[in-house]
């Protein structure tokens, strides 16, 4: 179980990463695909969050001598993920606008209908 | 002494102030993505001599590296960013009258994002500024794909956004990983301390990291939203996105394996990657019948010959591979940009309505005639020279196996050959149905098209102009302890 302990953060955000693909490989409907893709980028963004995790940490305050700097987390992978939500973000603001614009050609939103682009 | 920071700078204020400039008046709205890349051009040439001595590192914050960001202008990165400036500049221009419909403050904002995200990458010394800067580049493009708004750019457009997307994941999963490793993202940190750590855990981020460019880059399994994208665009945003973003992508991968990851045992795979790029994206382009997915296959195609020379990782050919890099853009836009007109006039991109455009069309046919000719690799065209030098170091090798791949690049070129004489053909030896009256593209049309001809014949005829740049590039590339000393100091 020691293992389940220690590395249940990542267990989860591969977890969350595996569900996202599996949804955007199997459904067919784009909004269900977007929605893989939202949970995709969750998954990444805990798994950023998780690299830097301490368990029982605090935040790095140097000037705070209480706090010893083992018991810091690490604050770098914060300021990716802080990043990586807006750009998650404006990607999926962008997919569900271009969603709205792809029913208004074609009337539905099933990716099997829509393909008049070919190789 | 100006600073390379001025080139991410200067675009990305513009870019956010043209909304500003609207209300001020929209007529100068379009001026203003000229005026940034003529400055962007300026101080890149302005860099090159500096850069070709001891590359610039811009410590941002003034924090010293591996802890702040910081950006290397090496010769690599001076090379595109000239590259970028003068491909910008010439679409601007040309976009100043094609551009009609829609809204055209998004247009030029989106513009300028894209290529000013273009510029950060090849710029920046930090994995993860790398990453968000990717992120400028692909969401505008994303965005521009769909600027028409009809069927076929809305849906090219979120496939293109969903591959893409999945891309940048998989990207930022690898850098994660690489950061849980060593805790650095600097690039030339984690190149110095990549080689204490056991080869299978560098692996694993290695190939999610090449796997997140490659789609961007296009090489083959992972490309099927170009030809759908570079086609369904406008086509002052084709010639872009096929002259710099995937040029940009693949910088993005070639820097990853030779300076972050340094290493030799995956060269070969690439060498195989890039030769079956080639003749896929040869063989789809040899069958198509529309004219701008015929040019997108060829990017394919283009792009694979580039991945081959890069892989053979010998100073001669990396020189070729950057080398056939910088004529694939003057070509492919120039391409771009002459075909753009001609579907204009014919108003269909099927080939067999450009029948006759020889007549119609002089001047543009004739630009297009030499670009189809350089990326053929005919002799007075730049893109004589590079091929010739990727054989020369492919023959360099003296192994058999390279001496048969080249084989290969040669059929490759055949096919290449076939498809474009056939267009060529149709442009000057076929009748037209239809009105004959000629009706030539507009001056501001023509100007950047004979900028591009000219570059190409004159780079073609004396291809030492760009030895030196293309020399040190290509060090840059192979010593990856000079990059990291430069860096770290």
């Amino acid at each position: 179980m020691t293992f389940l302990h220690d590395y249940i953060y990542y267990i989860g955000a591969f977890g969350l990463i595996f569900i996202g693909l599996f949804i955007m490989l199997v459904k067919h409907n784009l909004i269900k695909v977007i929605i893989g893709l939202s949970i995709l980028e969750t998954g990444v963004n805990l798994f950023l969050i998780a690299v830097g995790y301490i368990s029982k940490g605090t935040a790095p305050i140097f000037s705070n001598s209480a706090v010893e700097s083992e018991r810091m987390v690490d604050p770098v992978p914060q300021a990716l993920v802080l990043t990586a939500i807006v750009i998650g973000v404006a990607v999926l603001a962008l997919a569900l606008s271009l969603a709205i614009r792809l029913y208004h050609h074609y009337g539905v939103l099933d990716l099997r209908k829509i393909k008049e682009q070919r190789w | 002494m100006v600073s390379p920071v001025l080139l991410i700078v200067v675009p990305l204020g513009l870019a956010f102030a043209i909304p500003l400039f609207g209300f001020i008046s929209k007529r100068i709205v379009k001026y203003i993505p000229i005026a940034a890349f003529a400055f962007n051009l300026a101080v890149a040439l302005l860099l090159i001599p500096e850069v070709l001595k001891h590359p610039i590192v811009v410590r941002i914050g003034g924090f010293p590296p591996p802890f702040g960001i910081n950006l290397v202008a090496g010769p690599v990165g001076v090379l595109f960013s000239v590259l970028i400036a003068v491909a910008g500049l010439l679409v601007a221009i040309y976009a100043l009258t094609y551009i009609k419909e829609g809204s055209k403050e998004k247009y030029h904002m989106l513009y300028l994002l894209l290529l000013t995200g273009a510029t950060g990458v090849v710029l920046t010394g930090d994995i993860f500024n790398l990453f968000v800067f990717f992120e400028i580049l692909c969401i505008s493009s994303y965005a521009l794909v769909a600027y028409i708004g009809d069927r076929a750019g809305i849906e090219s457009a979120i496939k293109y956004l969903i591959q893409g997307a999945v891309g940048s994941s998989f990207l930022l999963i690898g850098i994660g990983l690489l950061y849980g490793l060593f805790g650095t993202l600097n690039m030339a940190d984690l190149a110095q301390h990549i080689e204490s750590a056991s080869p299978i855990s560098v692996f694993v981020p290695m190939v999610l990291i090449i796997t997140g460019l490659g789609i961007e880059a296009a090489i083959f399994p992972l490309n099927a939203w170009l030809p759908d994208a570079h086609s369904s665009a406008p086509s002052s945003i084709s010639a872009i996105l096929s002259g710099i973003a995937i040029e940009v992508g693949l910088y993005a991968v070639v820097r990853v394996i030779f300076t972050i990851f340094g290493v030799s045992s995956i060269f070969m795979f690439l060498v195989f990657l890039g030769i079956l790029t080639l003749l896929i994206g040869e063989m789809c382009a040899f069958s198509q019948k529309n004219i701008k997915r015929m040019l997108a296959y060829s990017s394919i195609g283009q792009i694979g010959l580039i991945v081959f020379a890069m892989a053979m990782a010998t100073s001669l050919a990396v020189t070729g591979g950057l080398f056939q890099l910088v004529s694939h853009t003057l070509g492919k836009s120039l391409l771009f940009l002459a075909v753009g007109y001609m579907i204009y006039r014919s108003g269909s991109m099927e080939i067999s309505s450009l029948e006759g455009m020889g007549k119609r069309m002089p001047l543009t046919s004739l630009a297009f005639t030499i670009g189809a000719f350089s990326i053929v690799g005919l002799p007075p065209f730049v893109g004589f020279p590079s091929k010739f030098l990727i054989v020369q170091a492919a023959l360099a090798k003296e192994a058999v196996l390279f001496t048969g791949l080249i084989g290969l690049v040669l059929l490759g070129t055949v096919i290449e050959g076939a498809y474009f004489f056939r267009v060529v053909q149709a442009l000057y030896f076929k009748k037209g149905n239809g009105d004959s009256e000629r009706n030539e593209a507009p001056v501001t049309g023509l100007i950047p098209m004979f900028i591009f001809v000219t570059l190409i014949i004159v780079i073609g005829i004396y291809p030492k102009l760009l030895t030196d740049v293309l020399n040190s590039a290509a060090s840059e590339f192979l010593n990856r302890i000079d990059y990291i000393r430069s860096v770290i100091g």
